[in-house]
């Protein structure tokens, strides 16, 4: 079985067992599996730059906050409908990913790494200091719905599962795209970028430019998360437009999941979101109040044992499990 | 007909002279030894024609083409291929999949061509898959093998696959004898004869004079930079400067 095949069966389970909880998940479960999906977006959009090639963004949350601010702004202000400004959003995204990759990767490893965490502080203090127009730290409110249903009648938890739909489609849609890119020989190319960029020189190939590529890839996907969660959130907030945890959790999200996987990214963006509140509810459920602050700690510390246990991640673990019985089935 | 043409080319590092106007050229079909004492700047001459470095002051040319100061891959593009002496791979991919990137072009919204015969063709040339369980293409050996388990001389035919998988009209070989047992040596050089008995136009760098005698048609002797002389191996070998630069360290 190729690589290829193994993940998009692996991907189809994932989809398919998300899509069958669904209308069976208590309204506040609904809603975090929604937002789960969506961090699970940026996390295979960070995937496809970053763990694919190696070269290490810190700052991915610009693309979610140029794509977002784009589509909000446009939409609560020249009222153009979702269709026009999410796109509009994507495309601002992608070009800014686009202009920053030139300058950018042109430096290595920790020097890239800075370059792109100061993107998203930059942005941070432009939209507070156009706070008359943005709603700076507080926000602003009135952007349209995601859901086109909630436009004709109001039913909370129609309207609930019609986003939570809409999320799993664009997931379900991007990822098995990232997939078969990642199978190309583009995909062969930027692994290769991340293990031996000389190599690859030496064999005529260039590598600025499939990272810009991937760079322009990245973008787009990450935008398109971005775009979804101002519709979602029916405004645009700074904390979920341009917050340096999210940030760096979509690196967390990657290595645990297995880098340069995306199937592995979107797992663990899944994992962080669901786990974090899962963790919170069992200790809301023990009884004790204190334990509920230590939640979300728990959790990453759990995380952190994870990594020491399977240093390459969930993915890759799975996947030496099945190469090592179908080794023994051969051989027996 | 010419294929490369080294004019006046001059490096210096800081205050080191590296490279003082050396002119050399290579005839196409031919196999050229590029040798010289440790530190001579052989590798360096290397490095000016793939671009690694920009020289100071010269010109290089490819089939009439300044390519002098292009980044690698343009000057691979062109036809330039270089062997490095301590192998440049990927770690985690397939043998084949080592090789298989050499044979994709680098273009990203090309059509995809057909890589699978290109790269297949290269791994059995260079013997990195055996000819009888490579018929199907599936049952090859270099897809089931990652580099980490070549021996060195296995490393190094990767290394001359990866070269050869982007097509060259010129190969640069640097040391390809070195850290080879015997067998391996006689392997290698069995393969270079045979590339070139395919017509490939060839230049081997080595400090040791024995190993490329047999093999080159003429010799470029570099010493501190400079060159010290030309000829073919019998007038090398019976030159008087040459023996002193060598003989002095116990070269020949």
């Amino acid at each position: 079985m190729s690589p290829r095949t193994f993940k998009l069966i692996l991907l189809a389970l994932t989809m398919i067992t998300l899509g069958l909880i669904g209308p069976y998940l208590p309204p506040k479960w609904a809603t975090t599996v929604t937002f789960a999906q969506l961090f699970a977006i940026y996390a295979i959009g960070w995937d496809v730059l970053s763990g694919m090639t190696g070269q290490i963004s810190f700052g991915h949350i610009f693309f979610v906050g140029v794509s977002g601010y784009t589509t909000g702004l446009l939409n609560m202000y020249l009222q153009w409908p979702l269709w026009v400004t999410i796109p509009s959003g994507m495309i601002l995204a992608m070009l800014m990913g686009l202009l920053f990759s030139v300058p950018a990767l042109r430096l290595k490893g920790p020097y890239f790494s800075l370059v792109t965490l100061i993107l998203p502080l930059a942005a941070a203090r432009l939209v507070i200091i156009l706070g008359d127009w943005t709603g700076g730290e507080l926000g602003k409110f009135g952007a349209t719905p995601l859901c086109p249903i909630q436009q004709f009648v109001f039913d909370f938890r129609l309207n609930q599962l019609c986003n939570y739909y809409i999320i799993w489609g664009v997931l379900a849609l991007l990822a098995v795209g990232l997939i078969w890119l990642a199978s190309t020989r583009i995909g062969k190319i930027l692994e290769a970028i991340r293990e031996n960029e000389e190599a690859v020189e030496a064999a005529g190939i260039n590598p600025a430019k499939y990272k810009i590529f991937a760079f322009a890839v990245s973008a787009l996907v990450v935008g398109f998360g971005g775009a979804l969660s101002v519709h979602l959130n029916e405004g645009v907030f700074f904390n979920a437009l341009l917050s340096l945890t999210a940030s760096t959790e979509m690196i967390v999200a990657s290595v645990i999941g297995g880098m340069g996987t995306i199937l592995g990214a979107l797992w663990g963006g899944l994992l962080i979101r669901i786990g974090e509140q899962g963790m919170r509810d069992l200790a809301h459920l023990s009884g004790f109040t204190d334990l509920e602050k230590w939640a979300t700690f728990f959790f990453f510390a759990l995380l952190l044992v994870f990594l020491f246990v399977a240093r390459l991640g969930l993915l890759p673990l799975i996947a030496n499990l099945f190469r090592r019985r179908a080794a023994v089935r051969k051989e027996s | 007909m010419e294929t490369l043409r080294i004019e006046r080319l001059r490096k210096s590092f800081g205050g080191l002279m590296a490279i003082k106007d050396l002119s050399f050229h290579v005839d196409q079909g031919e196999i050229l030894g590029l040798i010289g004492p440790n530190g001579a700047g052989k590798s360096t001459v290397f490095n000016l024609i793939m671009g690694s470095f920009r020289p100071d002051y010269g010109r290089i040319l490819f089939k009439s083409q300044d390519i002098t100061g292009w980044p690698t891959y343009r000057v691979v593009n062109q036809g330039l291929a270089r062997v490095f002496q301590i192998a440049r791979y990927f770690p985690h991919k397939t043998i084949y999949e080592n090789v298989e990137i050499s044979a994709i072009p680098n273009e990203i919204f090309q059509r995809a061509e057909n890589t699978e015969t290109k790269t297949i063709t290269v791994c059995k040339r260079t013997g990195l898959c055996l000819e009888e369980n490579c018929q199907g293409g599936n049952g090859c050996l270099c897809r089931a093998q990652w580099p980490g388990m070549l021996p060195q001389g296995g490393l190094r035919r990767l290394e001359i696959a990866r070269a050869i998988g982007t097509e060259p009209e010129l190969l640069l070989l640097d040391e390809p004898f070195a850290g080879l047992s015997p067998q391996e040596v006689d392997e290698i050089s069995q393969l270079i004869s045979d590339l070139r008995s395919e017509g490939q136009t060839i230049i081997v760098v080595d400090h040791n004079m024995r190993g490329v005698m047999g093999l080159v048609d003429r010799v470029v002797v570099l010493c501190f930079g400079e060159k010290l002389a030309e000829g073919t191996p019998d007038e090398i070998v019976r030159n008087p400067h040459v023996q002193e630069a060598y003989l002095a360290g116990g070269g020949v």
